[in-house]
């Protein structure tokens, strides 16, 4: 799989000669330089965007025959997210965030799935509360708990703990490899921290837009 | 860096960020608005005033009892003017055996300097040739109704004291007829120098002088400079302003009429303005959190910004200023048999006056967002959401705001319209964001008990309180002033315009004699004479005022007065009471000539008429409906003191051109006199019209600048939804979520705006309409119906348009921009 965008100074190839199988239930890493395409390979393999060359596979449907709306279709069945921004709605609160994402996915009982969504992520105390009156490791823990209510089966997570500070950021990884394995969802993480990527079952590297094995893929291949 | 050289930097190294060129083109359409409209109006409000000035013939007259000083010519000729000189008299001129008062006039050659007369070779004569010149010596122009007072016709020789004068052609217009719509004596013009020569003027005679004098606004106002304080006691200065026009109401209407299009676009400029700052204000905040990261201080940030403003505005002051004037030309010459003939040139003293509006239209609106920016946390640097929220500073903001909406006011010098138009507009806007805040109150609880498409949308309502009350206001605010235009331009005008009513006097019968009123009165309603009212009337002489002298003013000494038993039609009283039937001893006055004699309530007037005298206490003020053209008098009498004076009657009705001919009359009673004034109503009719494609003009410039705020308001908030887009869809939303949920956003913003909107208007076109415009406004259901549905497809429509690019926005964005 490859993809390339036309820049002003002529085309340019951000991923080349990707290739990549994730299994159900597996935890990739993915490291990289800023700038080496760790995050359009995570918005690729999510469906945000589709490859200029070859094709993913995403929970059996190939992704490059999908239109936009086949594809947002596919993710709300079948994929969570998790950003280092956050990505809260400020003007809904954390319980409000969640069930958007339920509603979105046209889950049954949203509220139900919600608030136990927040429990598991510690944060039943905090429900009405809205983003701007939590903190950094509390929105995270709001944005996890959106991510696995909806029970994916494949997580992309783009440096979950970037806007964290130290402790914080290892709380909020603890509690999202936790949730990963109680839910035995598939995950896929770009970081540039080595210390949150060794704790992925795979490590694989990205280097200008090539994807070489990393340390944990020789352990797993 | 200091905050100069920060400021300049931050100018040329956003020139091309969206925001910046917003506020940039917020602040270019404020100026322009405001500039081409008040360009516009200055020029056309001054050509309309050059008419009005052909009401005196001039534009400044001098008026005296006796020769008005050589000096006042010789300086109005220094400073580049046109002069000229009439003498007025009443006399009785003998023409064979008969012998009749007339009004002579006699004028220089440079008569008249504004206007034109319309001179006719014979009585009856359907030709007429216009002219502005005054007759040579030994020749004079008679009225129409003299000639047939004397049965003949021109061509006759009449002696004027010691001069014969032939009459050489038959006047049936002059300018400067003088404030009464008709003369009891017939007009004759002739030469100055028949009449210097005439004897005439011997010690006693009782002559009225006048000065006028015409040319450059610029001369003119220095003239006026230089002769008001050498002008005597027994001398007056009677400009356009003051003339005592039959026009002057229209033309006072038709200042109006541009003036709230003015406003109109001074509110759009604001709200335009206002939002295309908030929207720069917030893509600034990374700049600003990155500068403090870096050690900038709060007030050099500050500084920087305020001074980047301030280049900000000047830069737009230019564009826009040039724009105006382009745009004006533009005007101007799609109108060049225009509104008021030919244009005076622009000046540029509007251009100060809206530079000005710019600047602090920028400190009131602009400025406040800004100045927020200081309080953006460093934090956000690291974490755009742990910054905290900027609000919108305090009170002391209303003090450029104030500043800037009283220029407009200045400059339209009419302080109860603007109160109107920019108290509504304030009313509305309260009304507006209490609405809005109620609405997002209401939302808030709605979107808990609603699925997705509904929570997102009616959330976007509430996503950013403080903006979304903006938002609602701009929106509310852009709404009516369009709205309130159309009013203006498809009700209010056309309403005046019949405001006229159908069966308007256009003729006057004067000088029925008490025994031939019956008889007159049976003979007008045969000849299908409408709306006909007969009224007696009596001339006095105001002897004294309260026990003194009579003021010297051209309306006190000899004057008309009536009498009646009720308030007549087309009066108000305002202050006191209006006699009753029986009553004795008791005068109403009009209100015009009580502020120009200074006479008052409770004054006591000595009157003199035949040798009997008669006084009167002053009980009750009226207001008049002059341009009702229904015999009305300044001075009214109980009908037991003036039916005791000598008297005559006086008729008023309409003829329609099918009724029968008025030469019976005529001929049955050669003594009374028919006044035609139709002419005069033509020509109202014609400064409406003419007002009314001006107005136009004016009112399609303020709405692009309508257009403009509205597409400004749902732009300035696009950044924020084009994030929140893609958020939902990398959650799995599709097209028709997003799709649904802007339009239930717009559409719930679009319903307070319009409702709102569409009821302000109509409130305050009523109140423009009552207050200003004096006649009832009935605003109809079908406008109002049609405004509200036009507003909220503008709205939903727009911001459909404008968010296209929502729609397409890809997901991957959450990934590459922070939240």
């Amino acid at each position: 799989m490859g993809f390339s965008v036309d820049a002003p100074g002529g085309r340019l190839e951000i991923l080349k000669d990707i290739s990549l199988d994730l299994n159900a239930g597996e935890t990739l890493a993915i490291v990289g330089a800023s700038g080496s395409g760790k995050t359009t390979l995570l918005g690729l393999l999510a469906g945000l965007d589709r490859p200029t060359s070859g094709d993913i596979r995403l929970t059996g449907a190939e992704l490059k025959s999908l239109d936009e709306n086949a594809r947002a279709r596919l993710r709300k069945r079948h994929v969570g997210f998790v950003f280092q921004s956050f990505h809260l709605l400020p003007s809904l609160t954390a319980l409000e965030n969640v069930m958007l994402a339920l509603e979105i996915a046209a889950f049954e009982h949203p509220r139900k799935r919600a608030l136990e969504a927040l429990d598991q992520v510690g944060l039943s105390h905090r429900l009405e509360h809205y983003p701007r009156q939590l903190s950094g490791g509390e929105q995270q823990r709001v944005a996890i708990a959106r991510a696995f209510a909806g029970e994916p089966e494949i997580l992309f997570a783009d440096e979950p703990t970037g806007n964290l500070d130290q402790r914080t950021g290892e709380a909020v990884a603890d509690l999202l490899f936790e949730l990963n394995e109680h839910h035995g969802t598939a995950l896929v993480l770009v970081t540039h921290d080595m210390k949150l990527a060794r704790r992925c079952g795979r490590v694989d590297k990205i280097e200008d837009g090539v994807l070489t094995g990393g340390e944990g893929a020789t352990e797993h291949a | 860096m200091n905050s100069a050289a920060l400021s300049l930097k931050l100018l040329t190294r956003q020139s091309r960020s969206g925001a910046l060129v917003m506020l940039f083109a917020g602040l270019v359409v404020a100026t322009a608005a405001l500039a081409a409209v008040s360009l516009f109006t200055d020029r056309v409000g001054r050509a309309l005033e050059r008419q009005a000035g052909e009401v005196l013939a001039a534009d400044l007259v001098i008026t005296g009892r006796e020769r008005l000083p050589e000096e006042y010519r010789e300086k109005a000729g220094e400073l580049g003017l046109d002069t000229a000189e009439i003498a007025l008299l009443s006399t009785v001129l003998f023409v064979g055996e008969e012998s009749h008062l007339v009004d002579l006039k006699a004028v220089t050659e440079t008569y008249p300097l504004r206007g034109q007369l319309k001179l006719a070779d014979r009585l009856g004569s359907d030709q007429e040739e216009t002219l502005a010149t005054a007759p040579r010596p030994g020749t004079g122009w008679m009225a129409a109704r003299g000639l047939r007072l004397f049965e003949t016709d021109t061509g006759v020789e009449v002696d004027i004291g010691r001069r014969a004068v032939n009459i050489e052609r038959v006047l049936t217009w002059e300018p400067d007829r003088g404030g009464s719509r008709f003369m009891l004596a017939p007009r004759l013009i002739i030469h100055m120098d028949d009449l210097l020569d005439s004897e005439l003027l011997g010690p006693g005679s009782r002559v009225r002088w006048r000065l006028l004098v015409a040319g450059s606004e610029s001369g003119v106002a220095e003239f006026r400079r230089w002769v008001e304080p050498r002008v005597e006691d027994r001398q007056d200065i009677e400009t356009v302003a003051e003339a005592e026009a039959d026009t002057g109401q229209a033309l006072e209407q038709a200042q109006r009429f541009l003036g709230v299009a003015a406003l109109t676009a001074v509110i759009l400029a604001a709200a335009a303005v206002l939002l295309a700052a908030l929207r720069y204000s917030r893509s600034q905040r990374d700049l600003v959190a990155l500068l403090k990261a870096f050690g900038a201080e709060g007030r050099q940030i500050l500084g920087a910004l305020s001074l980047m403003l301030l280049w900000l505005a000047l830069a737009a002051i230019a564009t826009g200023g040039v724009l105006a004037f382009g745009a004006q030309t533009v005007i101007a010459s799609i109108l060049a048999d225009g509104p008021a003939g030919e244009l005076p040139p622009a000046r540029l003293m509007p251009l100060v006056g809206s530079g000005s509006f710019t600047l602090l239209l920028a400190a009131g609106f602009a400025l406040p967002p800004l100045v927020a920016l200081r309080s953006v946390a460093p934090m956000r640097i690291l974490n755009r959401s742990l910054d905290t929220r900027p609000g919108l500073a305090g009170g002391l903001w209303l003090v450029p705001i104030l500043g800037a909406l009283a220029i407009p006011v200045l400059q339209l010098g009419n302080l109860r319209l603007a109160m109107i138009v920019l108290g509504g507009s304030a009313t509305l806007a309260a009304v507006l964001a209490l609405a809005a805040w109620g609405a997002m109150g209401l939302s808030r609880q709605l979107s808990k008990r609603t699925r997705a498409d509904w929570r997102f949308g009616l959330a976007g309502l509430h996503r950013r309180r403080g903006q979304g009350i903006i938002q609602i206001t701009a929106l509310g605010l852009g709404l009516m002033a369009l709205l309130l235009l159309m009013i203006v331009r498809a009700e209010l005008l056309e309403q005046w315009r019949g405001s006229l009513p159908e069966d308007t006097a256009d003729h006057f019968v004067v000088n029925i004699q008490p025994d031939q009123r019956e008889a007159v009165h049976e003979a007008l309603v045969e000849a299908g004479a409408l709306n006909l009212q007969i009224r007696p009337m009596a001339t006095v002489n105001l002897i004294e005022v309260n026990g003194e002298p009579p003021p010297d003013h051209r309306w006190a000494g000899q004057t008309n007065v009536s009498w009646i038993d009720t308030l007549p039609p087309a009066n108000r009283v305002i202050e006191g009471t209006f006699f009753a039937p029986d009553a004795d001893g008791e005068i109403s006055l009009a209100q015009r000539w009580a502020e120009r004699t200074g006479v008052g309530m409770g004054d006591t007037m000595l009157f003199e008429a035949g040798g009997q005298r008669l006084d009167a206490t002053v009980t009750s003020m009226r207001e008049v409906e002059w341009e009702s053209f229904n015999v009305n008098f300044f001075i009214l009498l109980t009908p037991s003191a003036g039916e005791s004076l000598p008297h005559q009657f006086i008729a008023s009705f309409r003829l329609p051109e099918d009724a029968g001919p008025l030469r019976d009359i005529q001929q049955g009673w050669p003594n009374v006199s028919i006044i035609d004034i139709g002419a005069l109503l033509d020509r109202i009719g014609e400064i409406i019209d003419r007002v009314s494609s001006a107005a136009q003009v004016v009112f399609f410039f303020t709405l692009i600048a309508g257009l403009v705020v509205l597409l400004a308001a749902l732009e300035a908030t696009r950044d924020e939804r084009r994030q929140e887009a893609a958020l939902i869809r990398a959650l799995g939303a599709d097209d028709a979520l997003v799709r649904r949920g802007l339009l239930i956003e717009y559409g719930a913003m679009a319903l307070i705006a319009a409702v709102l909107a569409t009821g302000g208007a109509a409130l305050t076109g009523w109140l423009l309409a009552r207050e200003l415009f004096e006649f009832a406004y009935r605003p109809s259901a079908l406008l109002l119906a049609s405004g509200f549905v036009v507003s909220f497809v503008l709205v939903v429509g727009s911001g459909w348009l404008g968010n296209r690019s929502v729609l397409k926005t890809s997901p991957i964005r959450i990934l590459r921009a922070g939240g």
